[in-house]
């Protein structure tokens, strides 16, 4: 089932003298349960991807479709609201609002739709027994390590039952053991709940838990590789 | 969900506790400056008022209608019975103070000036100008400064005001208490002693019984006292000369200098006579039940329709015009430095609600990301401040309603050549506090404008946020 | 160096650094301003008292004034005038004989202070004379085989010497100043008619005309309707020196106008042999001289010192007499510091946050520079200096503004005429020149120092805590 078609997509900046083609002609689809990481040196279009793919920003042109809604057929408010029901966020740094805790920081979206309390605290529990970060629910962002709070902020992308989770480079601030940690929570959470994971990143460990690679190179797909089951690439 | 937002925008306030409280700070100082200031002033403005209502206007007059730009003898009006009855058939009017005021030279001898001869009922006066309450009680003569201090152990303080005071007369024991500054505890011990050699004995005038009272200034200045006689020559009806002699019976103390110093009361059949107007009345001033502007005019209505053409109604705003100018014009020279203070304080405000824009910039693109509706995010910082001013304003106002309590019970009084200057300009030496009042509300207004117009910033940031450049920040 | 780097570092953040100037101009303008104002007023009103009321020193018998007895006259009278003309700093010397007395006219009468003068001396000592209405006639200039009398324009309304009239004449002369036909028309039914006072005219043309043509025209149909009859005759009245009541009638020798209403009132004018004559005084029994100073600031060591040459007299300088022209300006002084003052404290708040801010986001350069070796007192002075910058440059161009604006109403004043009433009931013009004292400006600039010190001081001491290597560490 395909959650996200990406068609022939372009973004072309023109600043005051040179015209910048961030993204040259990218075509990508993407299924249900994909744990894919897209990788590029710095100013291969990594970030702007991410961007288009998260609606954050629009294509000049091309097509990005999620869950057959043109992107670019919603407006403003619009997007805001389908971006809160169908897309998860993890950003590099910063995820947190430093004032709420852990546990509220993971209810806020669900609190924005609407969930009755019930509910929406029986969620929250599981979500964060599942990052191994029950015992701290009560605690602010300040009081958590760096691995702890991008935990935190996967079990708030989750919150809301996101189609797919996009993260933008999440173990770049992070000591070895806790991205490790990171990446094993993102990994269970896709085979067990078959949740999609989408990453750029420039770090070797994301790569190679990740099933499927995509390198951009200069705006360009130059590969799009999947791993089998037995780890090796087809 | 409410609640939700509510929490978040409280949270929030206190993430940087120096600068909200810095804030919330100088919106207190503002606060409590212009209320305390517009306490004074409109406390001071209403002592004003009320003295030149009490001593002489009143709050509504009926004349003659040439009478008040031509004041003379000759524009009187008869009072008949009827009238008296139309109009203390009206609501508010609880009863009508029939008056004839005209100008003579006095003279006592050796001294001359030219007095304002005023001819009243004693009984219905003490509803409006309460002329007998201000007959004089106590005097603190040279011989009674020194009796006092023989025979009592007065405070140093206490000493220098009664050298100070010294020959001023008093209408009642709590202003001369409140003049030689003794506090209530210490008036037990020095009050009975003082008020026993500061005795002044009075006498009351009575209608149809020739008699006067004098202005405690007149009488030092024509140097009369009680039992003396005063000699009073004008101009009477129709150009008739007015001449009398009259006893004084008793000696008042007027609050505003302008009148002490030259008022002559008579009573009012006597005064009639004297000047050979028959019955005739200069004006017949009215007291009323409720006194606010709106029962006022409505009251001043009512009277216009019920009058015969060739009578007037004013009111005590067209009484006292020179009045109403200068209170006027210190009113709004208040406003203005407290209008200079709040712009001070808003660029203040401004300037933190700027810095907290800048900083919270990647903040604002996470949550937008994520999905909150920017209405939601405007409506948390809008919470943020509003919750900000109003810390400044409480604040404000818990530190200065103590402040104005206490004021209404010790109003600042003056003394010496300050207070000579006030009464030169015709002022009761004395500034007096107003009460919780409109006035407070004024200035959560002020600072609701003050957050809503610096609110413009952040909510433009807002909405006009790019979460991909917000992100990058 | 350390100047250098602490008026760079304001500039880094300019919308924030703006701000808080924009501010602190706003509050020194404000303040600045109004001192300005009240200033003005109160010069004039000081100036206009010495020149036109009571000069600046006063002579008579020390019991004088309490009751204004017509016996007590000054002894040696020639004597003390040849002694005050070999005084340096006197200019000039009036004498003056001063009765109390009634002013009446066929409608009214106003109790007065009559004063006799010699018009040739009083001239040196008061320059009322220049304050003559043009077209009612002068200070004793034009010789006359009546008795006269030189009053104040608020007495002559007050006896209705000065009345309002319309008439065809003032009806034409309001035509050429471009009045409208429809307006005229509205006063044509007062042609011919007497006003009984000033009072009563405001009071018909309030009821006559609609509120705008009041406020357009008003001021023009008051000054062409204003007329003054030089046939005007006045009795005054009084008693002489031997109690015997007695008076004379005068026809009017001029009318001034000093915007004062108190003295306006209460005075009246006449020759001093005249009054002489009919009081029944010798020519060498004056109650009061009035003397006038090279210099108004000596007034007070020329009274000391004519107060010990005279030790029988009492002589005041012009403060004595009227105590509340010199307390006022103290006392403005004093209550527009406390001002100033108030608005600074209010902005050193702003003043506080944003050097706080300031220091807080520059944690890392601060830790830098405490590592490299700057020490604290050179951390401390420098954001020290950079407080006081931001403080100093907002208050410069708020003085600056002000100043300007100073400047540019000093020639034509500021009109408050909703308040005309009430300030000359006080004896304040309602026509205001602001000024002020160059030494004010200093005094506001070091206080906007202090304040930009004193603001700083919270910040600084929070930069020097800073641990350099927490600092550094800082990602």
């Amino acid at each position: 089932m395909k959650i996200l078609e990406i068609k022939d997509v372009h973004k072309i900046y023109n600043s005051s003298e040179v015209q910048v083609h961030a993204i040259n002609g990218v075509t990508l689809d993407f299924e249900k349960g994909e744990f894919a990481a897209i990788v590029g040196p710095s100013g291969s279009g990594k970030t702007t991807l991410m961007n288009m793919i998260g609606g954050l920003d629009s294509p000049t042109r091309g097509t990005i479709t999620v869950d057959h809604t043109n992107l670019a057929d919603l407006k403003s408010s619009r997007l805001i609201d389908f971006r809160m029901w169908n897309i998860g966020f993890v950003f590099q740094s910063y995820n947190l609002i430093p004032v709420l805790t852990a546990k509220e920081n993971v209810e806020f979206i669900m609190n924005l739709q609407k969930w009755d309390k019930k509910d929406r605290d029986h969620r929250t529990f599981e979500l964060l027994k599942a990052v191994g970060l029950k015992e701290r629910a009560h605690s602010r962002p300040a009081k958590l390590s760096g691995g702890q709070q991008q935990r935190v902020a996967v079990a708030r992308a989750l919150a809301s039952k996101p189609k797919f989770v996009l993260a933008d480079e999440p173990t770049a601030s992070l000591d070895t053991k806790s991205s490790e940690n990171l990446l094993d929570i993102m990994e269970e959470l896709n085979r067990e709940e078959g949740i999609t994971f989408i990453f750029s990143t420039h770090d070797q460990r994301v790569v190679k838990k990740a099933r499927r690679v995509i390198t951009l190179e200069d705006g360009k797909v130059i590969s799009d590789e999947r791993k089998k089951k037995n780890g090796s690439s087809s | 969900m409410i609640e939700k937002n509510i929490t978040l925008a409280w949270r929030n306030l206190w993430r940087n506790r120096r600068r909200t409280l810095i804030t919330a700070a100088s919106v207190f100082f503002a606060v409590l400056f212009a209320v305390v200031m517009r306490s004074l002033q409109l406390g001071s403005y209403d002592t004003m008022f009320r003295n030149a209502i009490e001593s002489y206007s009143g709050y509504i007059q009926i004349q003659q209608e040439d009478y008040w730009e031509n004041k003379t003898v000759n524009n009187t009006f008869p009072y008949v019975s009827s009238l008296r009855k139309k109009i203390i058939s009206d609501e508010n009017v609880v009863e009508t103070v029939p008056r004839f005021e005209s100008f003579a030279l006095a003279s006592s001898g050796p001294q001359t000036k030219g007095v304002m001869v005023m001819g009243i009922n004693p009984e219905k006066e003490r509803y409006l100008s309460k002329v007998p309450d201000k007959l004089v009680k106590y005097r603190l003569t040279p011989e009674a400064v020194k009796q006092i201090k023989a025979e009592l152990d007065i405070p140093e303080k206490v000493r220098e005001l009664l050298d100070l005071v010294e020959n001023t007369s008093y209408p009642s024991a709590d202003r001369l208490q409140l003049d030689l500054d003794i506090s209530d505890d210490e008036a037990e011990e020095l009050m009975p002693v003082i008020r026993k050699y500061a005795r002044f004995d009075n006498g009351n005038i009575r209608m149809g019984e020739p008699g006067a009272w004098v202005g405690d200034g007149l009488s030092r200045y024509l140097e009369l006292d009680i039992g003396d006689s005063i000699v009073l020559i004008g101009q009477g009806y129709h150009a008739s000369t007015a001449a009398g002699k009259y006893e004084i019976k008793g000696i008042v103390k007027m609050p505003l200098p302008d009148i002490d110093n030259k008022i002559v009361y008579l009573p009012l059949d006597i005064c009639q006579n004297l000047y050979n107007a028959g019955s005739n009345l200069t004006s017949v001033a009215l007291h009323v039940d409720d006194n606010d502007e709106k029962a006022i005019a409505n009251t001043v209505n009512r009277m216009k329709q019920m009058i015969p053409d060739r009578l007037r109604v004013l009111d005590w705003k067209e009484m006292n015009e020179v009045l109403v100018s200068q209170i006027e014009a210190d009113n709004k020279s208040g406003m203005i430095m407290i209008g200079i203070l709040y712009l001070v304080i808003a660029f203040g405000v401004f300037g933190t609600v700027l810095m907290m824009t800048a900083e919270r910039r990647r903040e604002f693109g996470v949550l937008v990301a994520i999905g909150m509706q920017k209405r939601k995010l405007a409506s948390i910082i809008t919470s943020e401040m509003l919750f900000m001013g109003l810390l400044g304003i409480l604040a404000g106002c818990v530190v200065a309603i103590p402040i104005i309590l206490y004021g209404m019970e010790h109003p600042i009084v003056f003394k010496g050549e300050f207070a000579r200057i006030f009464e030169d300009y015709g002022f009761e030496p004395i500034m007096t506090f107003q009460g919780i009042d409109t006035y407070f509300l004024w200035q959560v207004v002020i600072v609701a404008i003050m957050v809503i117009i610096a609110l413009g910033h952040p909510l433009n940031r807002i909405f006009s946020l790019k979460v991909v450049n917000a992100l990058r920040a | 160096m350390i100047w250098k780097t602490a008026w760079k570092n304001v500039w880094r953040n300019k919308v924030r650094s703006l701000v808080v100037m924009i501010s602190v101009t706003i509050g020194i303008f404000g303040g600045v301003f109004a001192v300005a104002i009240m200033n003005g007023a109160i010069e004039q009103r000081v100036d206009s008292a010495l020149n036109n009321e009571i000069s600046h020193i006063h002579i008579n018998d020390p019991g004088f004034r309490d009751n204004y007895d017509i016996q007590l006259t000054i002894p040696g009278l020639e004597q003390i005038r040849g002694q005050l003309e070999e005084t340096a700093q006197v200019e000039a010397v009036s004498p003056r004989i001063i009765i109390s007395g009634m002013a009446n006219t066929a409608s009214r009468s106003a109790g007065v202070q009559i004063l006799g003068i010699e018009p040739d001396l009083e001239k040196k000592v008061l320059n009322l004379h220049e304050k003559t209405i043009p077209g009612t006639g002068d200070f004793f200039e034009t010789e006359s085989r009546h008795n006269l009398a030189y009053i104040g324009e608020d007495l002559a309304k007050e006896l209705n010497i000065i009345r309002y009239i319309i008439d065809e004449e003032t009806l034409g002369k309001l035509r050429e100043s471009d009045i409208p036909e429809q307006t005229l028309n509205k006063l044509s039914p007062y042609v011919g008619k007497r006003f009984h006072s000033e009072d009563e005219f405001e009071k018909e043309m309030k009821e006559s005309l609609s509120r705008r043509e009041q406020n357009e025209y008003g001021r023009l149909i008051r000054e062409q309707a204003w007329s003054f009859s030089e046939r005007s005759r006045m009795t005054l009245v009084f008693l002489d020196k031997d109690q015997m009541q007695t008076g004379a009638v005068f026809r009017i020798a001029g009318i001034y106008d000093i915007k004062n209403n108190m003295f306006e009132m209460s005075r009246v004018f006449v020759r001093k042999e005249l009054l002489s004559r009919l009081t029944g005084l010798a020519e060498n029994q004056v109650h009061q001289l009035v003397v006038r100073l090279n210099n108004m600031d000596q007034a007070k060591e020329v009274s000391s010192m004519l107060s010990e040459n005279f030790p029988d007299l009492e002589v005041l300088s012009w403060k004595k007499i009227q105590p509340d022209l010199a307390y006022t300006t103290d006392l403005v002084q004093k209550f527009y510091s406390v001002f100033m003052i108030i608005i600074l404290a209010a902005l050193a708040f702003g003043i506080v946050n944003t050097m706080l801010m300031v220091v807080l986001e520059r944690t890392k350069e601060l830790g830098m520079l405490t590592a490299i070796g700057m020490n604290k007192k050179r951390v401390f002075s420098m954001i020290m200096l950079e407080s006081v910058f931001l403080s100093l440059v907002g208050g410069v161009v708020g003085m600056i503004v002000s100043q300007v604006l100073i400047l540019f109403t000093s020639t034509h004043g500021i009109r408050f005429s909703q308040f005309e009433e009430g300030f000359e009931a006080m004896g304040y013009s309602s026509h205001i020149y602001p000024d002020i004292d160059a030494t004010f400006f200093i005094t506001v600039t070091v206080l906007i120092i202090i304040t930009g010190i004193l603001s700083s001081i919270y910040p600084a001491v929070k930069a020097l805590k800073l641990d350099p290597a927490d600092a550094l560490r800082t990602e």
